[in-house]
């Protein structure tokens, strides 16, 4: 009898959703059902306005969604929308939150006082997860290993998002959370850019979630997405929903 | 915590016009207060110095010619504010001859005889004179040349005693200026003592003199008394005391004292109240540029937070900043402390009794401004690492920054 191989881990997610408020108008974001495991990639696409990042603020542990909402992670099995329960300010919930999960913000957010490999190095020492030979070979795979002890103000938009891209993978996180990463980038470099966080992820083992409103890029890269579609009541109330496509 | 003192520094250093502008906002107001602080030291401690170093300004004495029995002065004899007490025999035999027959300068010189005991801050202390021993003063000993060890006779002549009392004593101790001026002996209380039995006519056969009454019928009585406060403090209220105890007039150096312990008061009250404003003016500044600092920065302690580093430990990123901001300061201004007080010891030389400095800080009174200026700036931090503690994670992935 074969063994069965172990299954990845897995955000599983039912019923996920959060409300803004703006004086009378109110917007509803709602994701029905969704699993998203390690080593699978998925593109948040949708209108602006649409919810993708608010979306992603949920899915990162950054909002507490709202009651009712059941968001856990399969292996090992964590409840993660009861971590809110402990407050925003928790220190498990930011914990979790620099394990779990690695992020690729539009703009790098990259720590200006820290080289380049201070910035990689820094979810490593911030997870407990110190590898100099791990940081070194995503510098050497993302073309950084020259570039490591410049600071961030000395390097191009395209060279800080490589960076990004490092410094989210080099904890081994079982997901990347990647809100519209080549936003800020000219056609060519995003390309590049975008190709390497897929080929990086997919190297590493890492779910990847980003989000995009590039349609074209993505048809190209044939990504499946979640996409997001806002419907306004009469009352001016939007709901945005997904749908897996 | 340490990954965070690095980051914090790291920030700090790369930051450091900011840092330069904080450590010299701190020195701008300390160096001042120290040095006004370190000049009110010298000065006022020159002064208390010179009174607690003059015994004559602890003293107390009782005036004009009371008639006071041991039962009168007991009481006294235990208050705690009195350092030292001795009775007063009757002032016209306070003189007598002192003879030196193998000195080699004055053979023989009048001299006021005082009475002394243990515990008299006018001797050394620790000096205990025993029977048969004195105290000159530095002119009486100048004039005769006399020195410790040396054997003189305290001589006294009475009208009505058919020969003179001769006391041979050794010379135990030469006080210094301060302590006794013009000709002077100090002798155990009982020589005094004796010399008035003397004239009182008594008969004292130990010392050559067979006639006169039995000494057995003597009631010592006491024409006042000298005693010393323990304290500057005390002399006031024990010159008061004492008067309302034995119903006598006194007199003290009590008007000088007061004056300069008066002016020790103002000069804190002075110094407490300029301390007051610069000190509200600095936790002003500190307040607002911890904060402002954290407003500026909150793009990376965002990022930081989407990192997952713990809200606590971004709220003890500027904390650490404003502490390190506070050493820095702080050994800023004691280094210019030290050169201001050099150049005032230079200016000033010699300005002061003794040559006392002219600024003086106490390791302690050092202490204690370190520690008062730590909690300053760690209350005046509060409110930037209460911000730091709200900052909202997900800015950063907005590409809020």
């Amino acid at each position: 009898m074969t063994e069965m191989p172990p299954e990845p881990a897995t955000l599983r997610i039912s019923q996920l959703g959060a409300r803004l408020s703006d004086g009378d108008r109110q917007f509803r974001l709602c994701v029905e059902g969704l699993d998203l495991r390690a080593g699978e990639v998925v593109a948040v696409t949708g209108a602006s306005g649409s919810g993708k990042t608010l979306f992603l603020e949920l899915l990162g542990l950054l909002r507490a969604p709202e009651a009712g909402a059941d968001y856990h992670l399969t292996d090992p099995a964590t409840d993660l929308g009861g971590l809110w329960r402990a407050g925003p300010r928790s220190a498990r919930l930011a914990a979790i939150r620099g394990n779990l999960f690695g992020f690729v913000p539009q703009t790098g957010g990259l720590i200006a006082f820290l080289s380049v490999e201070g910035n990689i190095a820094l979810t490593q020492r911030i997870s407990h997860r110190e590898d100099a030979s791990h940081r070194a070979r995503l510098m050497g795979r993302l073309g950084l290993s020259a570039l490591r002890h410049l600071r961030p103000a000395a390097l191009s938009i395209g060279q800080r998002q490589r960076v990004a891209i490092a410094r989210a993978l080099a904890h081994r996180p079982a997901f990347v959370i990647a809100d519209e990463p080549t936003a800020a980038l000219d056609p060519d470099a995003a390309d590049a850019v975008m190709a390497l966080l897929l080929e990086t992820a997919r190297d590493e083992g890492a779910g990847l979630i980003l989000s995009s409103h590039d349609a074209q890029r993505l048809d190209r890269m044939d990504l499946p997405r979640l996409h997001f579609t806002s419907v306004t009541d009469t009352d001016g109330h939007v709901l945005s929903q997904a749908v897996l496509q | 915590m340490r990954l965070v003192l690095s980051l914090a520094l790291r920030d700090l250093m790369r930051d450091r016009l900011f840092l330069f502008c904080n450590v010299a906002v701190l020195a701008g107001v300390l160096v001042p207060l120290l040095v006004l602080l370190g000049v009110k030291n010298g000065v006022y401690h020159a002064l208390i110095d010179e009174l607690r170093n003059n015994p004559a300004t602890l003293q107390i004495d009782t005036q004009g010619n009371a008639d006071l029995t041991e039962a009168d002065i007991a009481p006294l004899r235990d208050w705690p504010e009195i350092a030292f007490l001795t009775p007063r025999t009757r002032s016209q035999f306070d003189y007598v001859n002192v003879y030196a027959p193998d000195g080699t300068g004055a053979s023989l010189r009048e001299a006021l005889l005082l009475p002394t005991g243990e515990g008299d801050p006018s001797l050394p202390a620790g000096l205990v004179l025993g029977a048969g021993e004195v105290a000159l003063s530095p002119l009486l000993a100048s004039q005769m040349k006399l020195a410790v060890g040396d054997r003189v006779e305290l001589v006294t002549q009475a009208e009505n005693r058919p020969r003179q009392l001769r006391l041979p004593v050794t010379v135990r101790h030469v006080l210094p200026e301060t302590a006794a001026s013009g000709r002077s002996v100090m002798a155990p209380f009982a020589v005094l003592d004796l010399v008035e039995a003397f004239y009182d006519s008594y008969a004292l056969p130990e010392h050559g003199v067979s006639e006169g009454r039995p000494l057995s019928d003597r009631q010592p009585r006491f024409e006042g008394i000298r005693l010393y406060a323990r304290t500057l403090q005390d002399l006031a209220p024990l010159q008061q005391r004492v008067e309302a105890a034995l119903g006598l007039g006194t007199s003290a150096r009590t008007r000088e004292v007061m004056a300069t312990l008066g002016l020790g008061r103002n000069l804190d009250l002075a110094l407490g109240l300029t301390a007051s404003l610069a000190v509200a003016g600095l936790a002003a500044a500190l307040f607002f540029g911890f904060w402002s600092d954290v407003m500026r920065k909150r793009g990376t302690l965002a990022a930081l937070s989407l990192l997952g580093l713990a809200p606590r430990m971004i709220a003890a990123l500027p904390v650490l900043q404003a502490l390190a901001t506070a050493v820095l300061g702080l050994a800023l201004s004691f280094t210019l402390y030290a050169g201001a007080a050099v150049l005032a010891g230079w200016l000033f030389a010699g300005s002061l009794p003794d040559g006392a400095p002219i600024t003086r800080l106490g390791l302690g009174q050092a202490a204690l401004i370190g520690a008062g200026v730590l909690s300053l700036v760690l209350v005046s931090v509060l409110a930037a690492a209460r911000s730091a503690l709200r900052i909202d994670p997900a800015q950063t992935l907005r590409g809020g920054m």
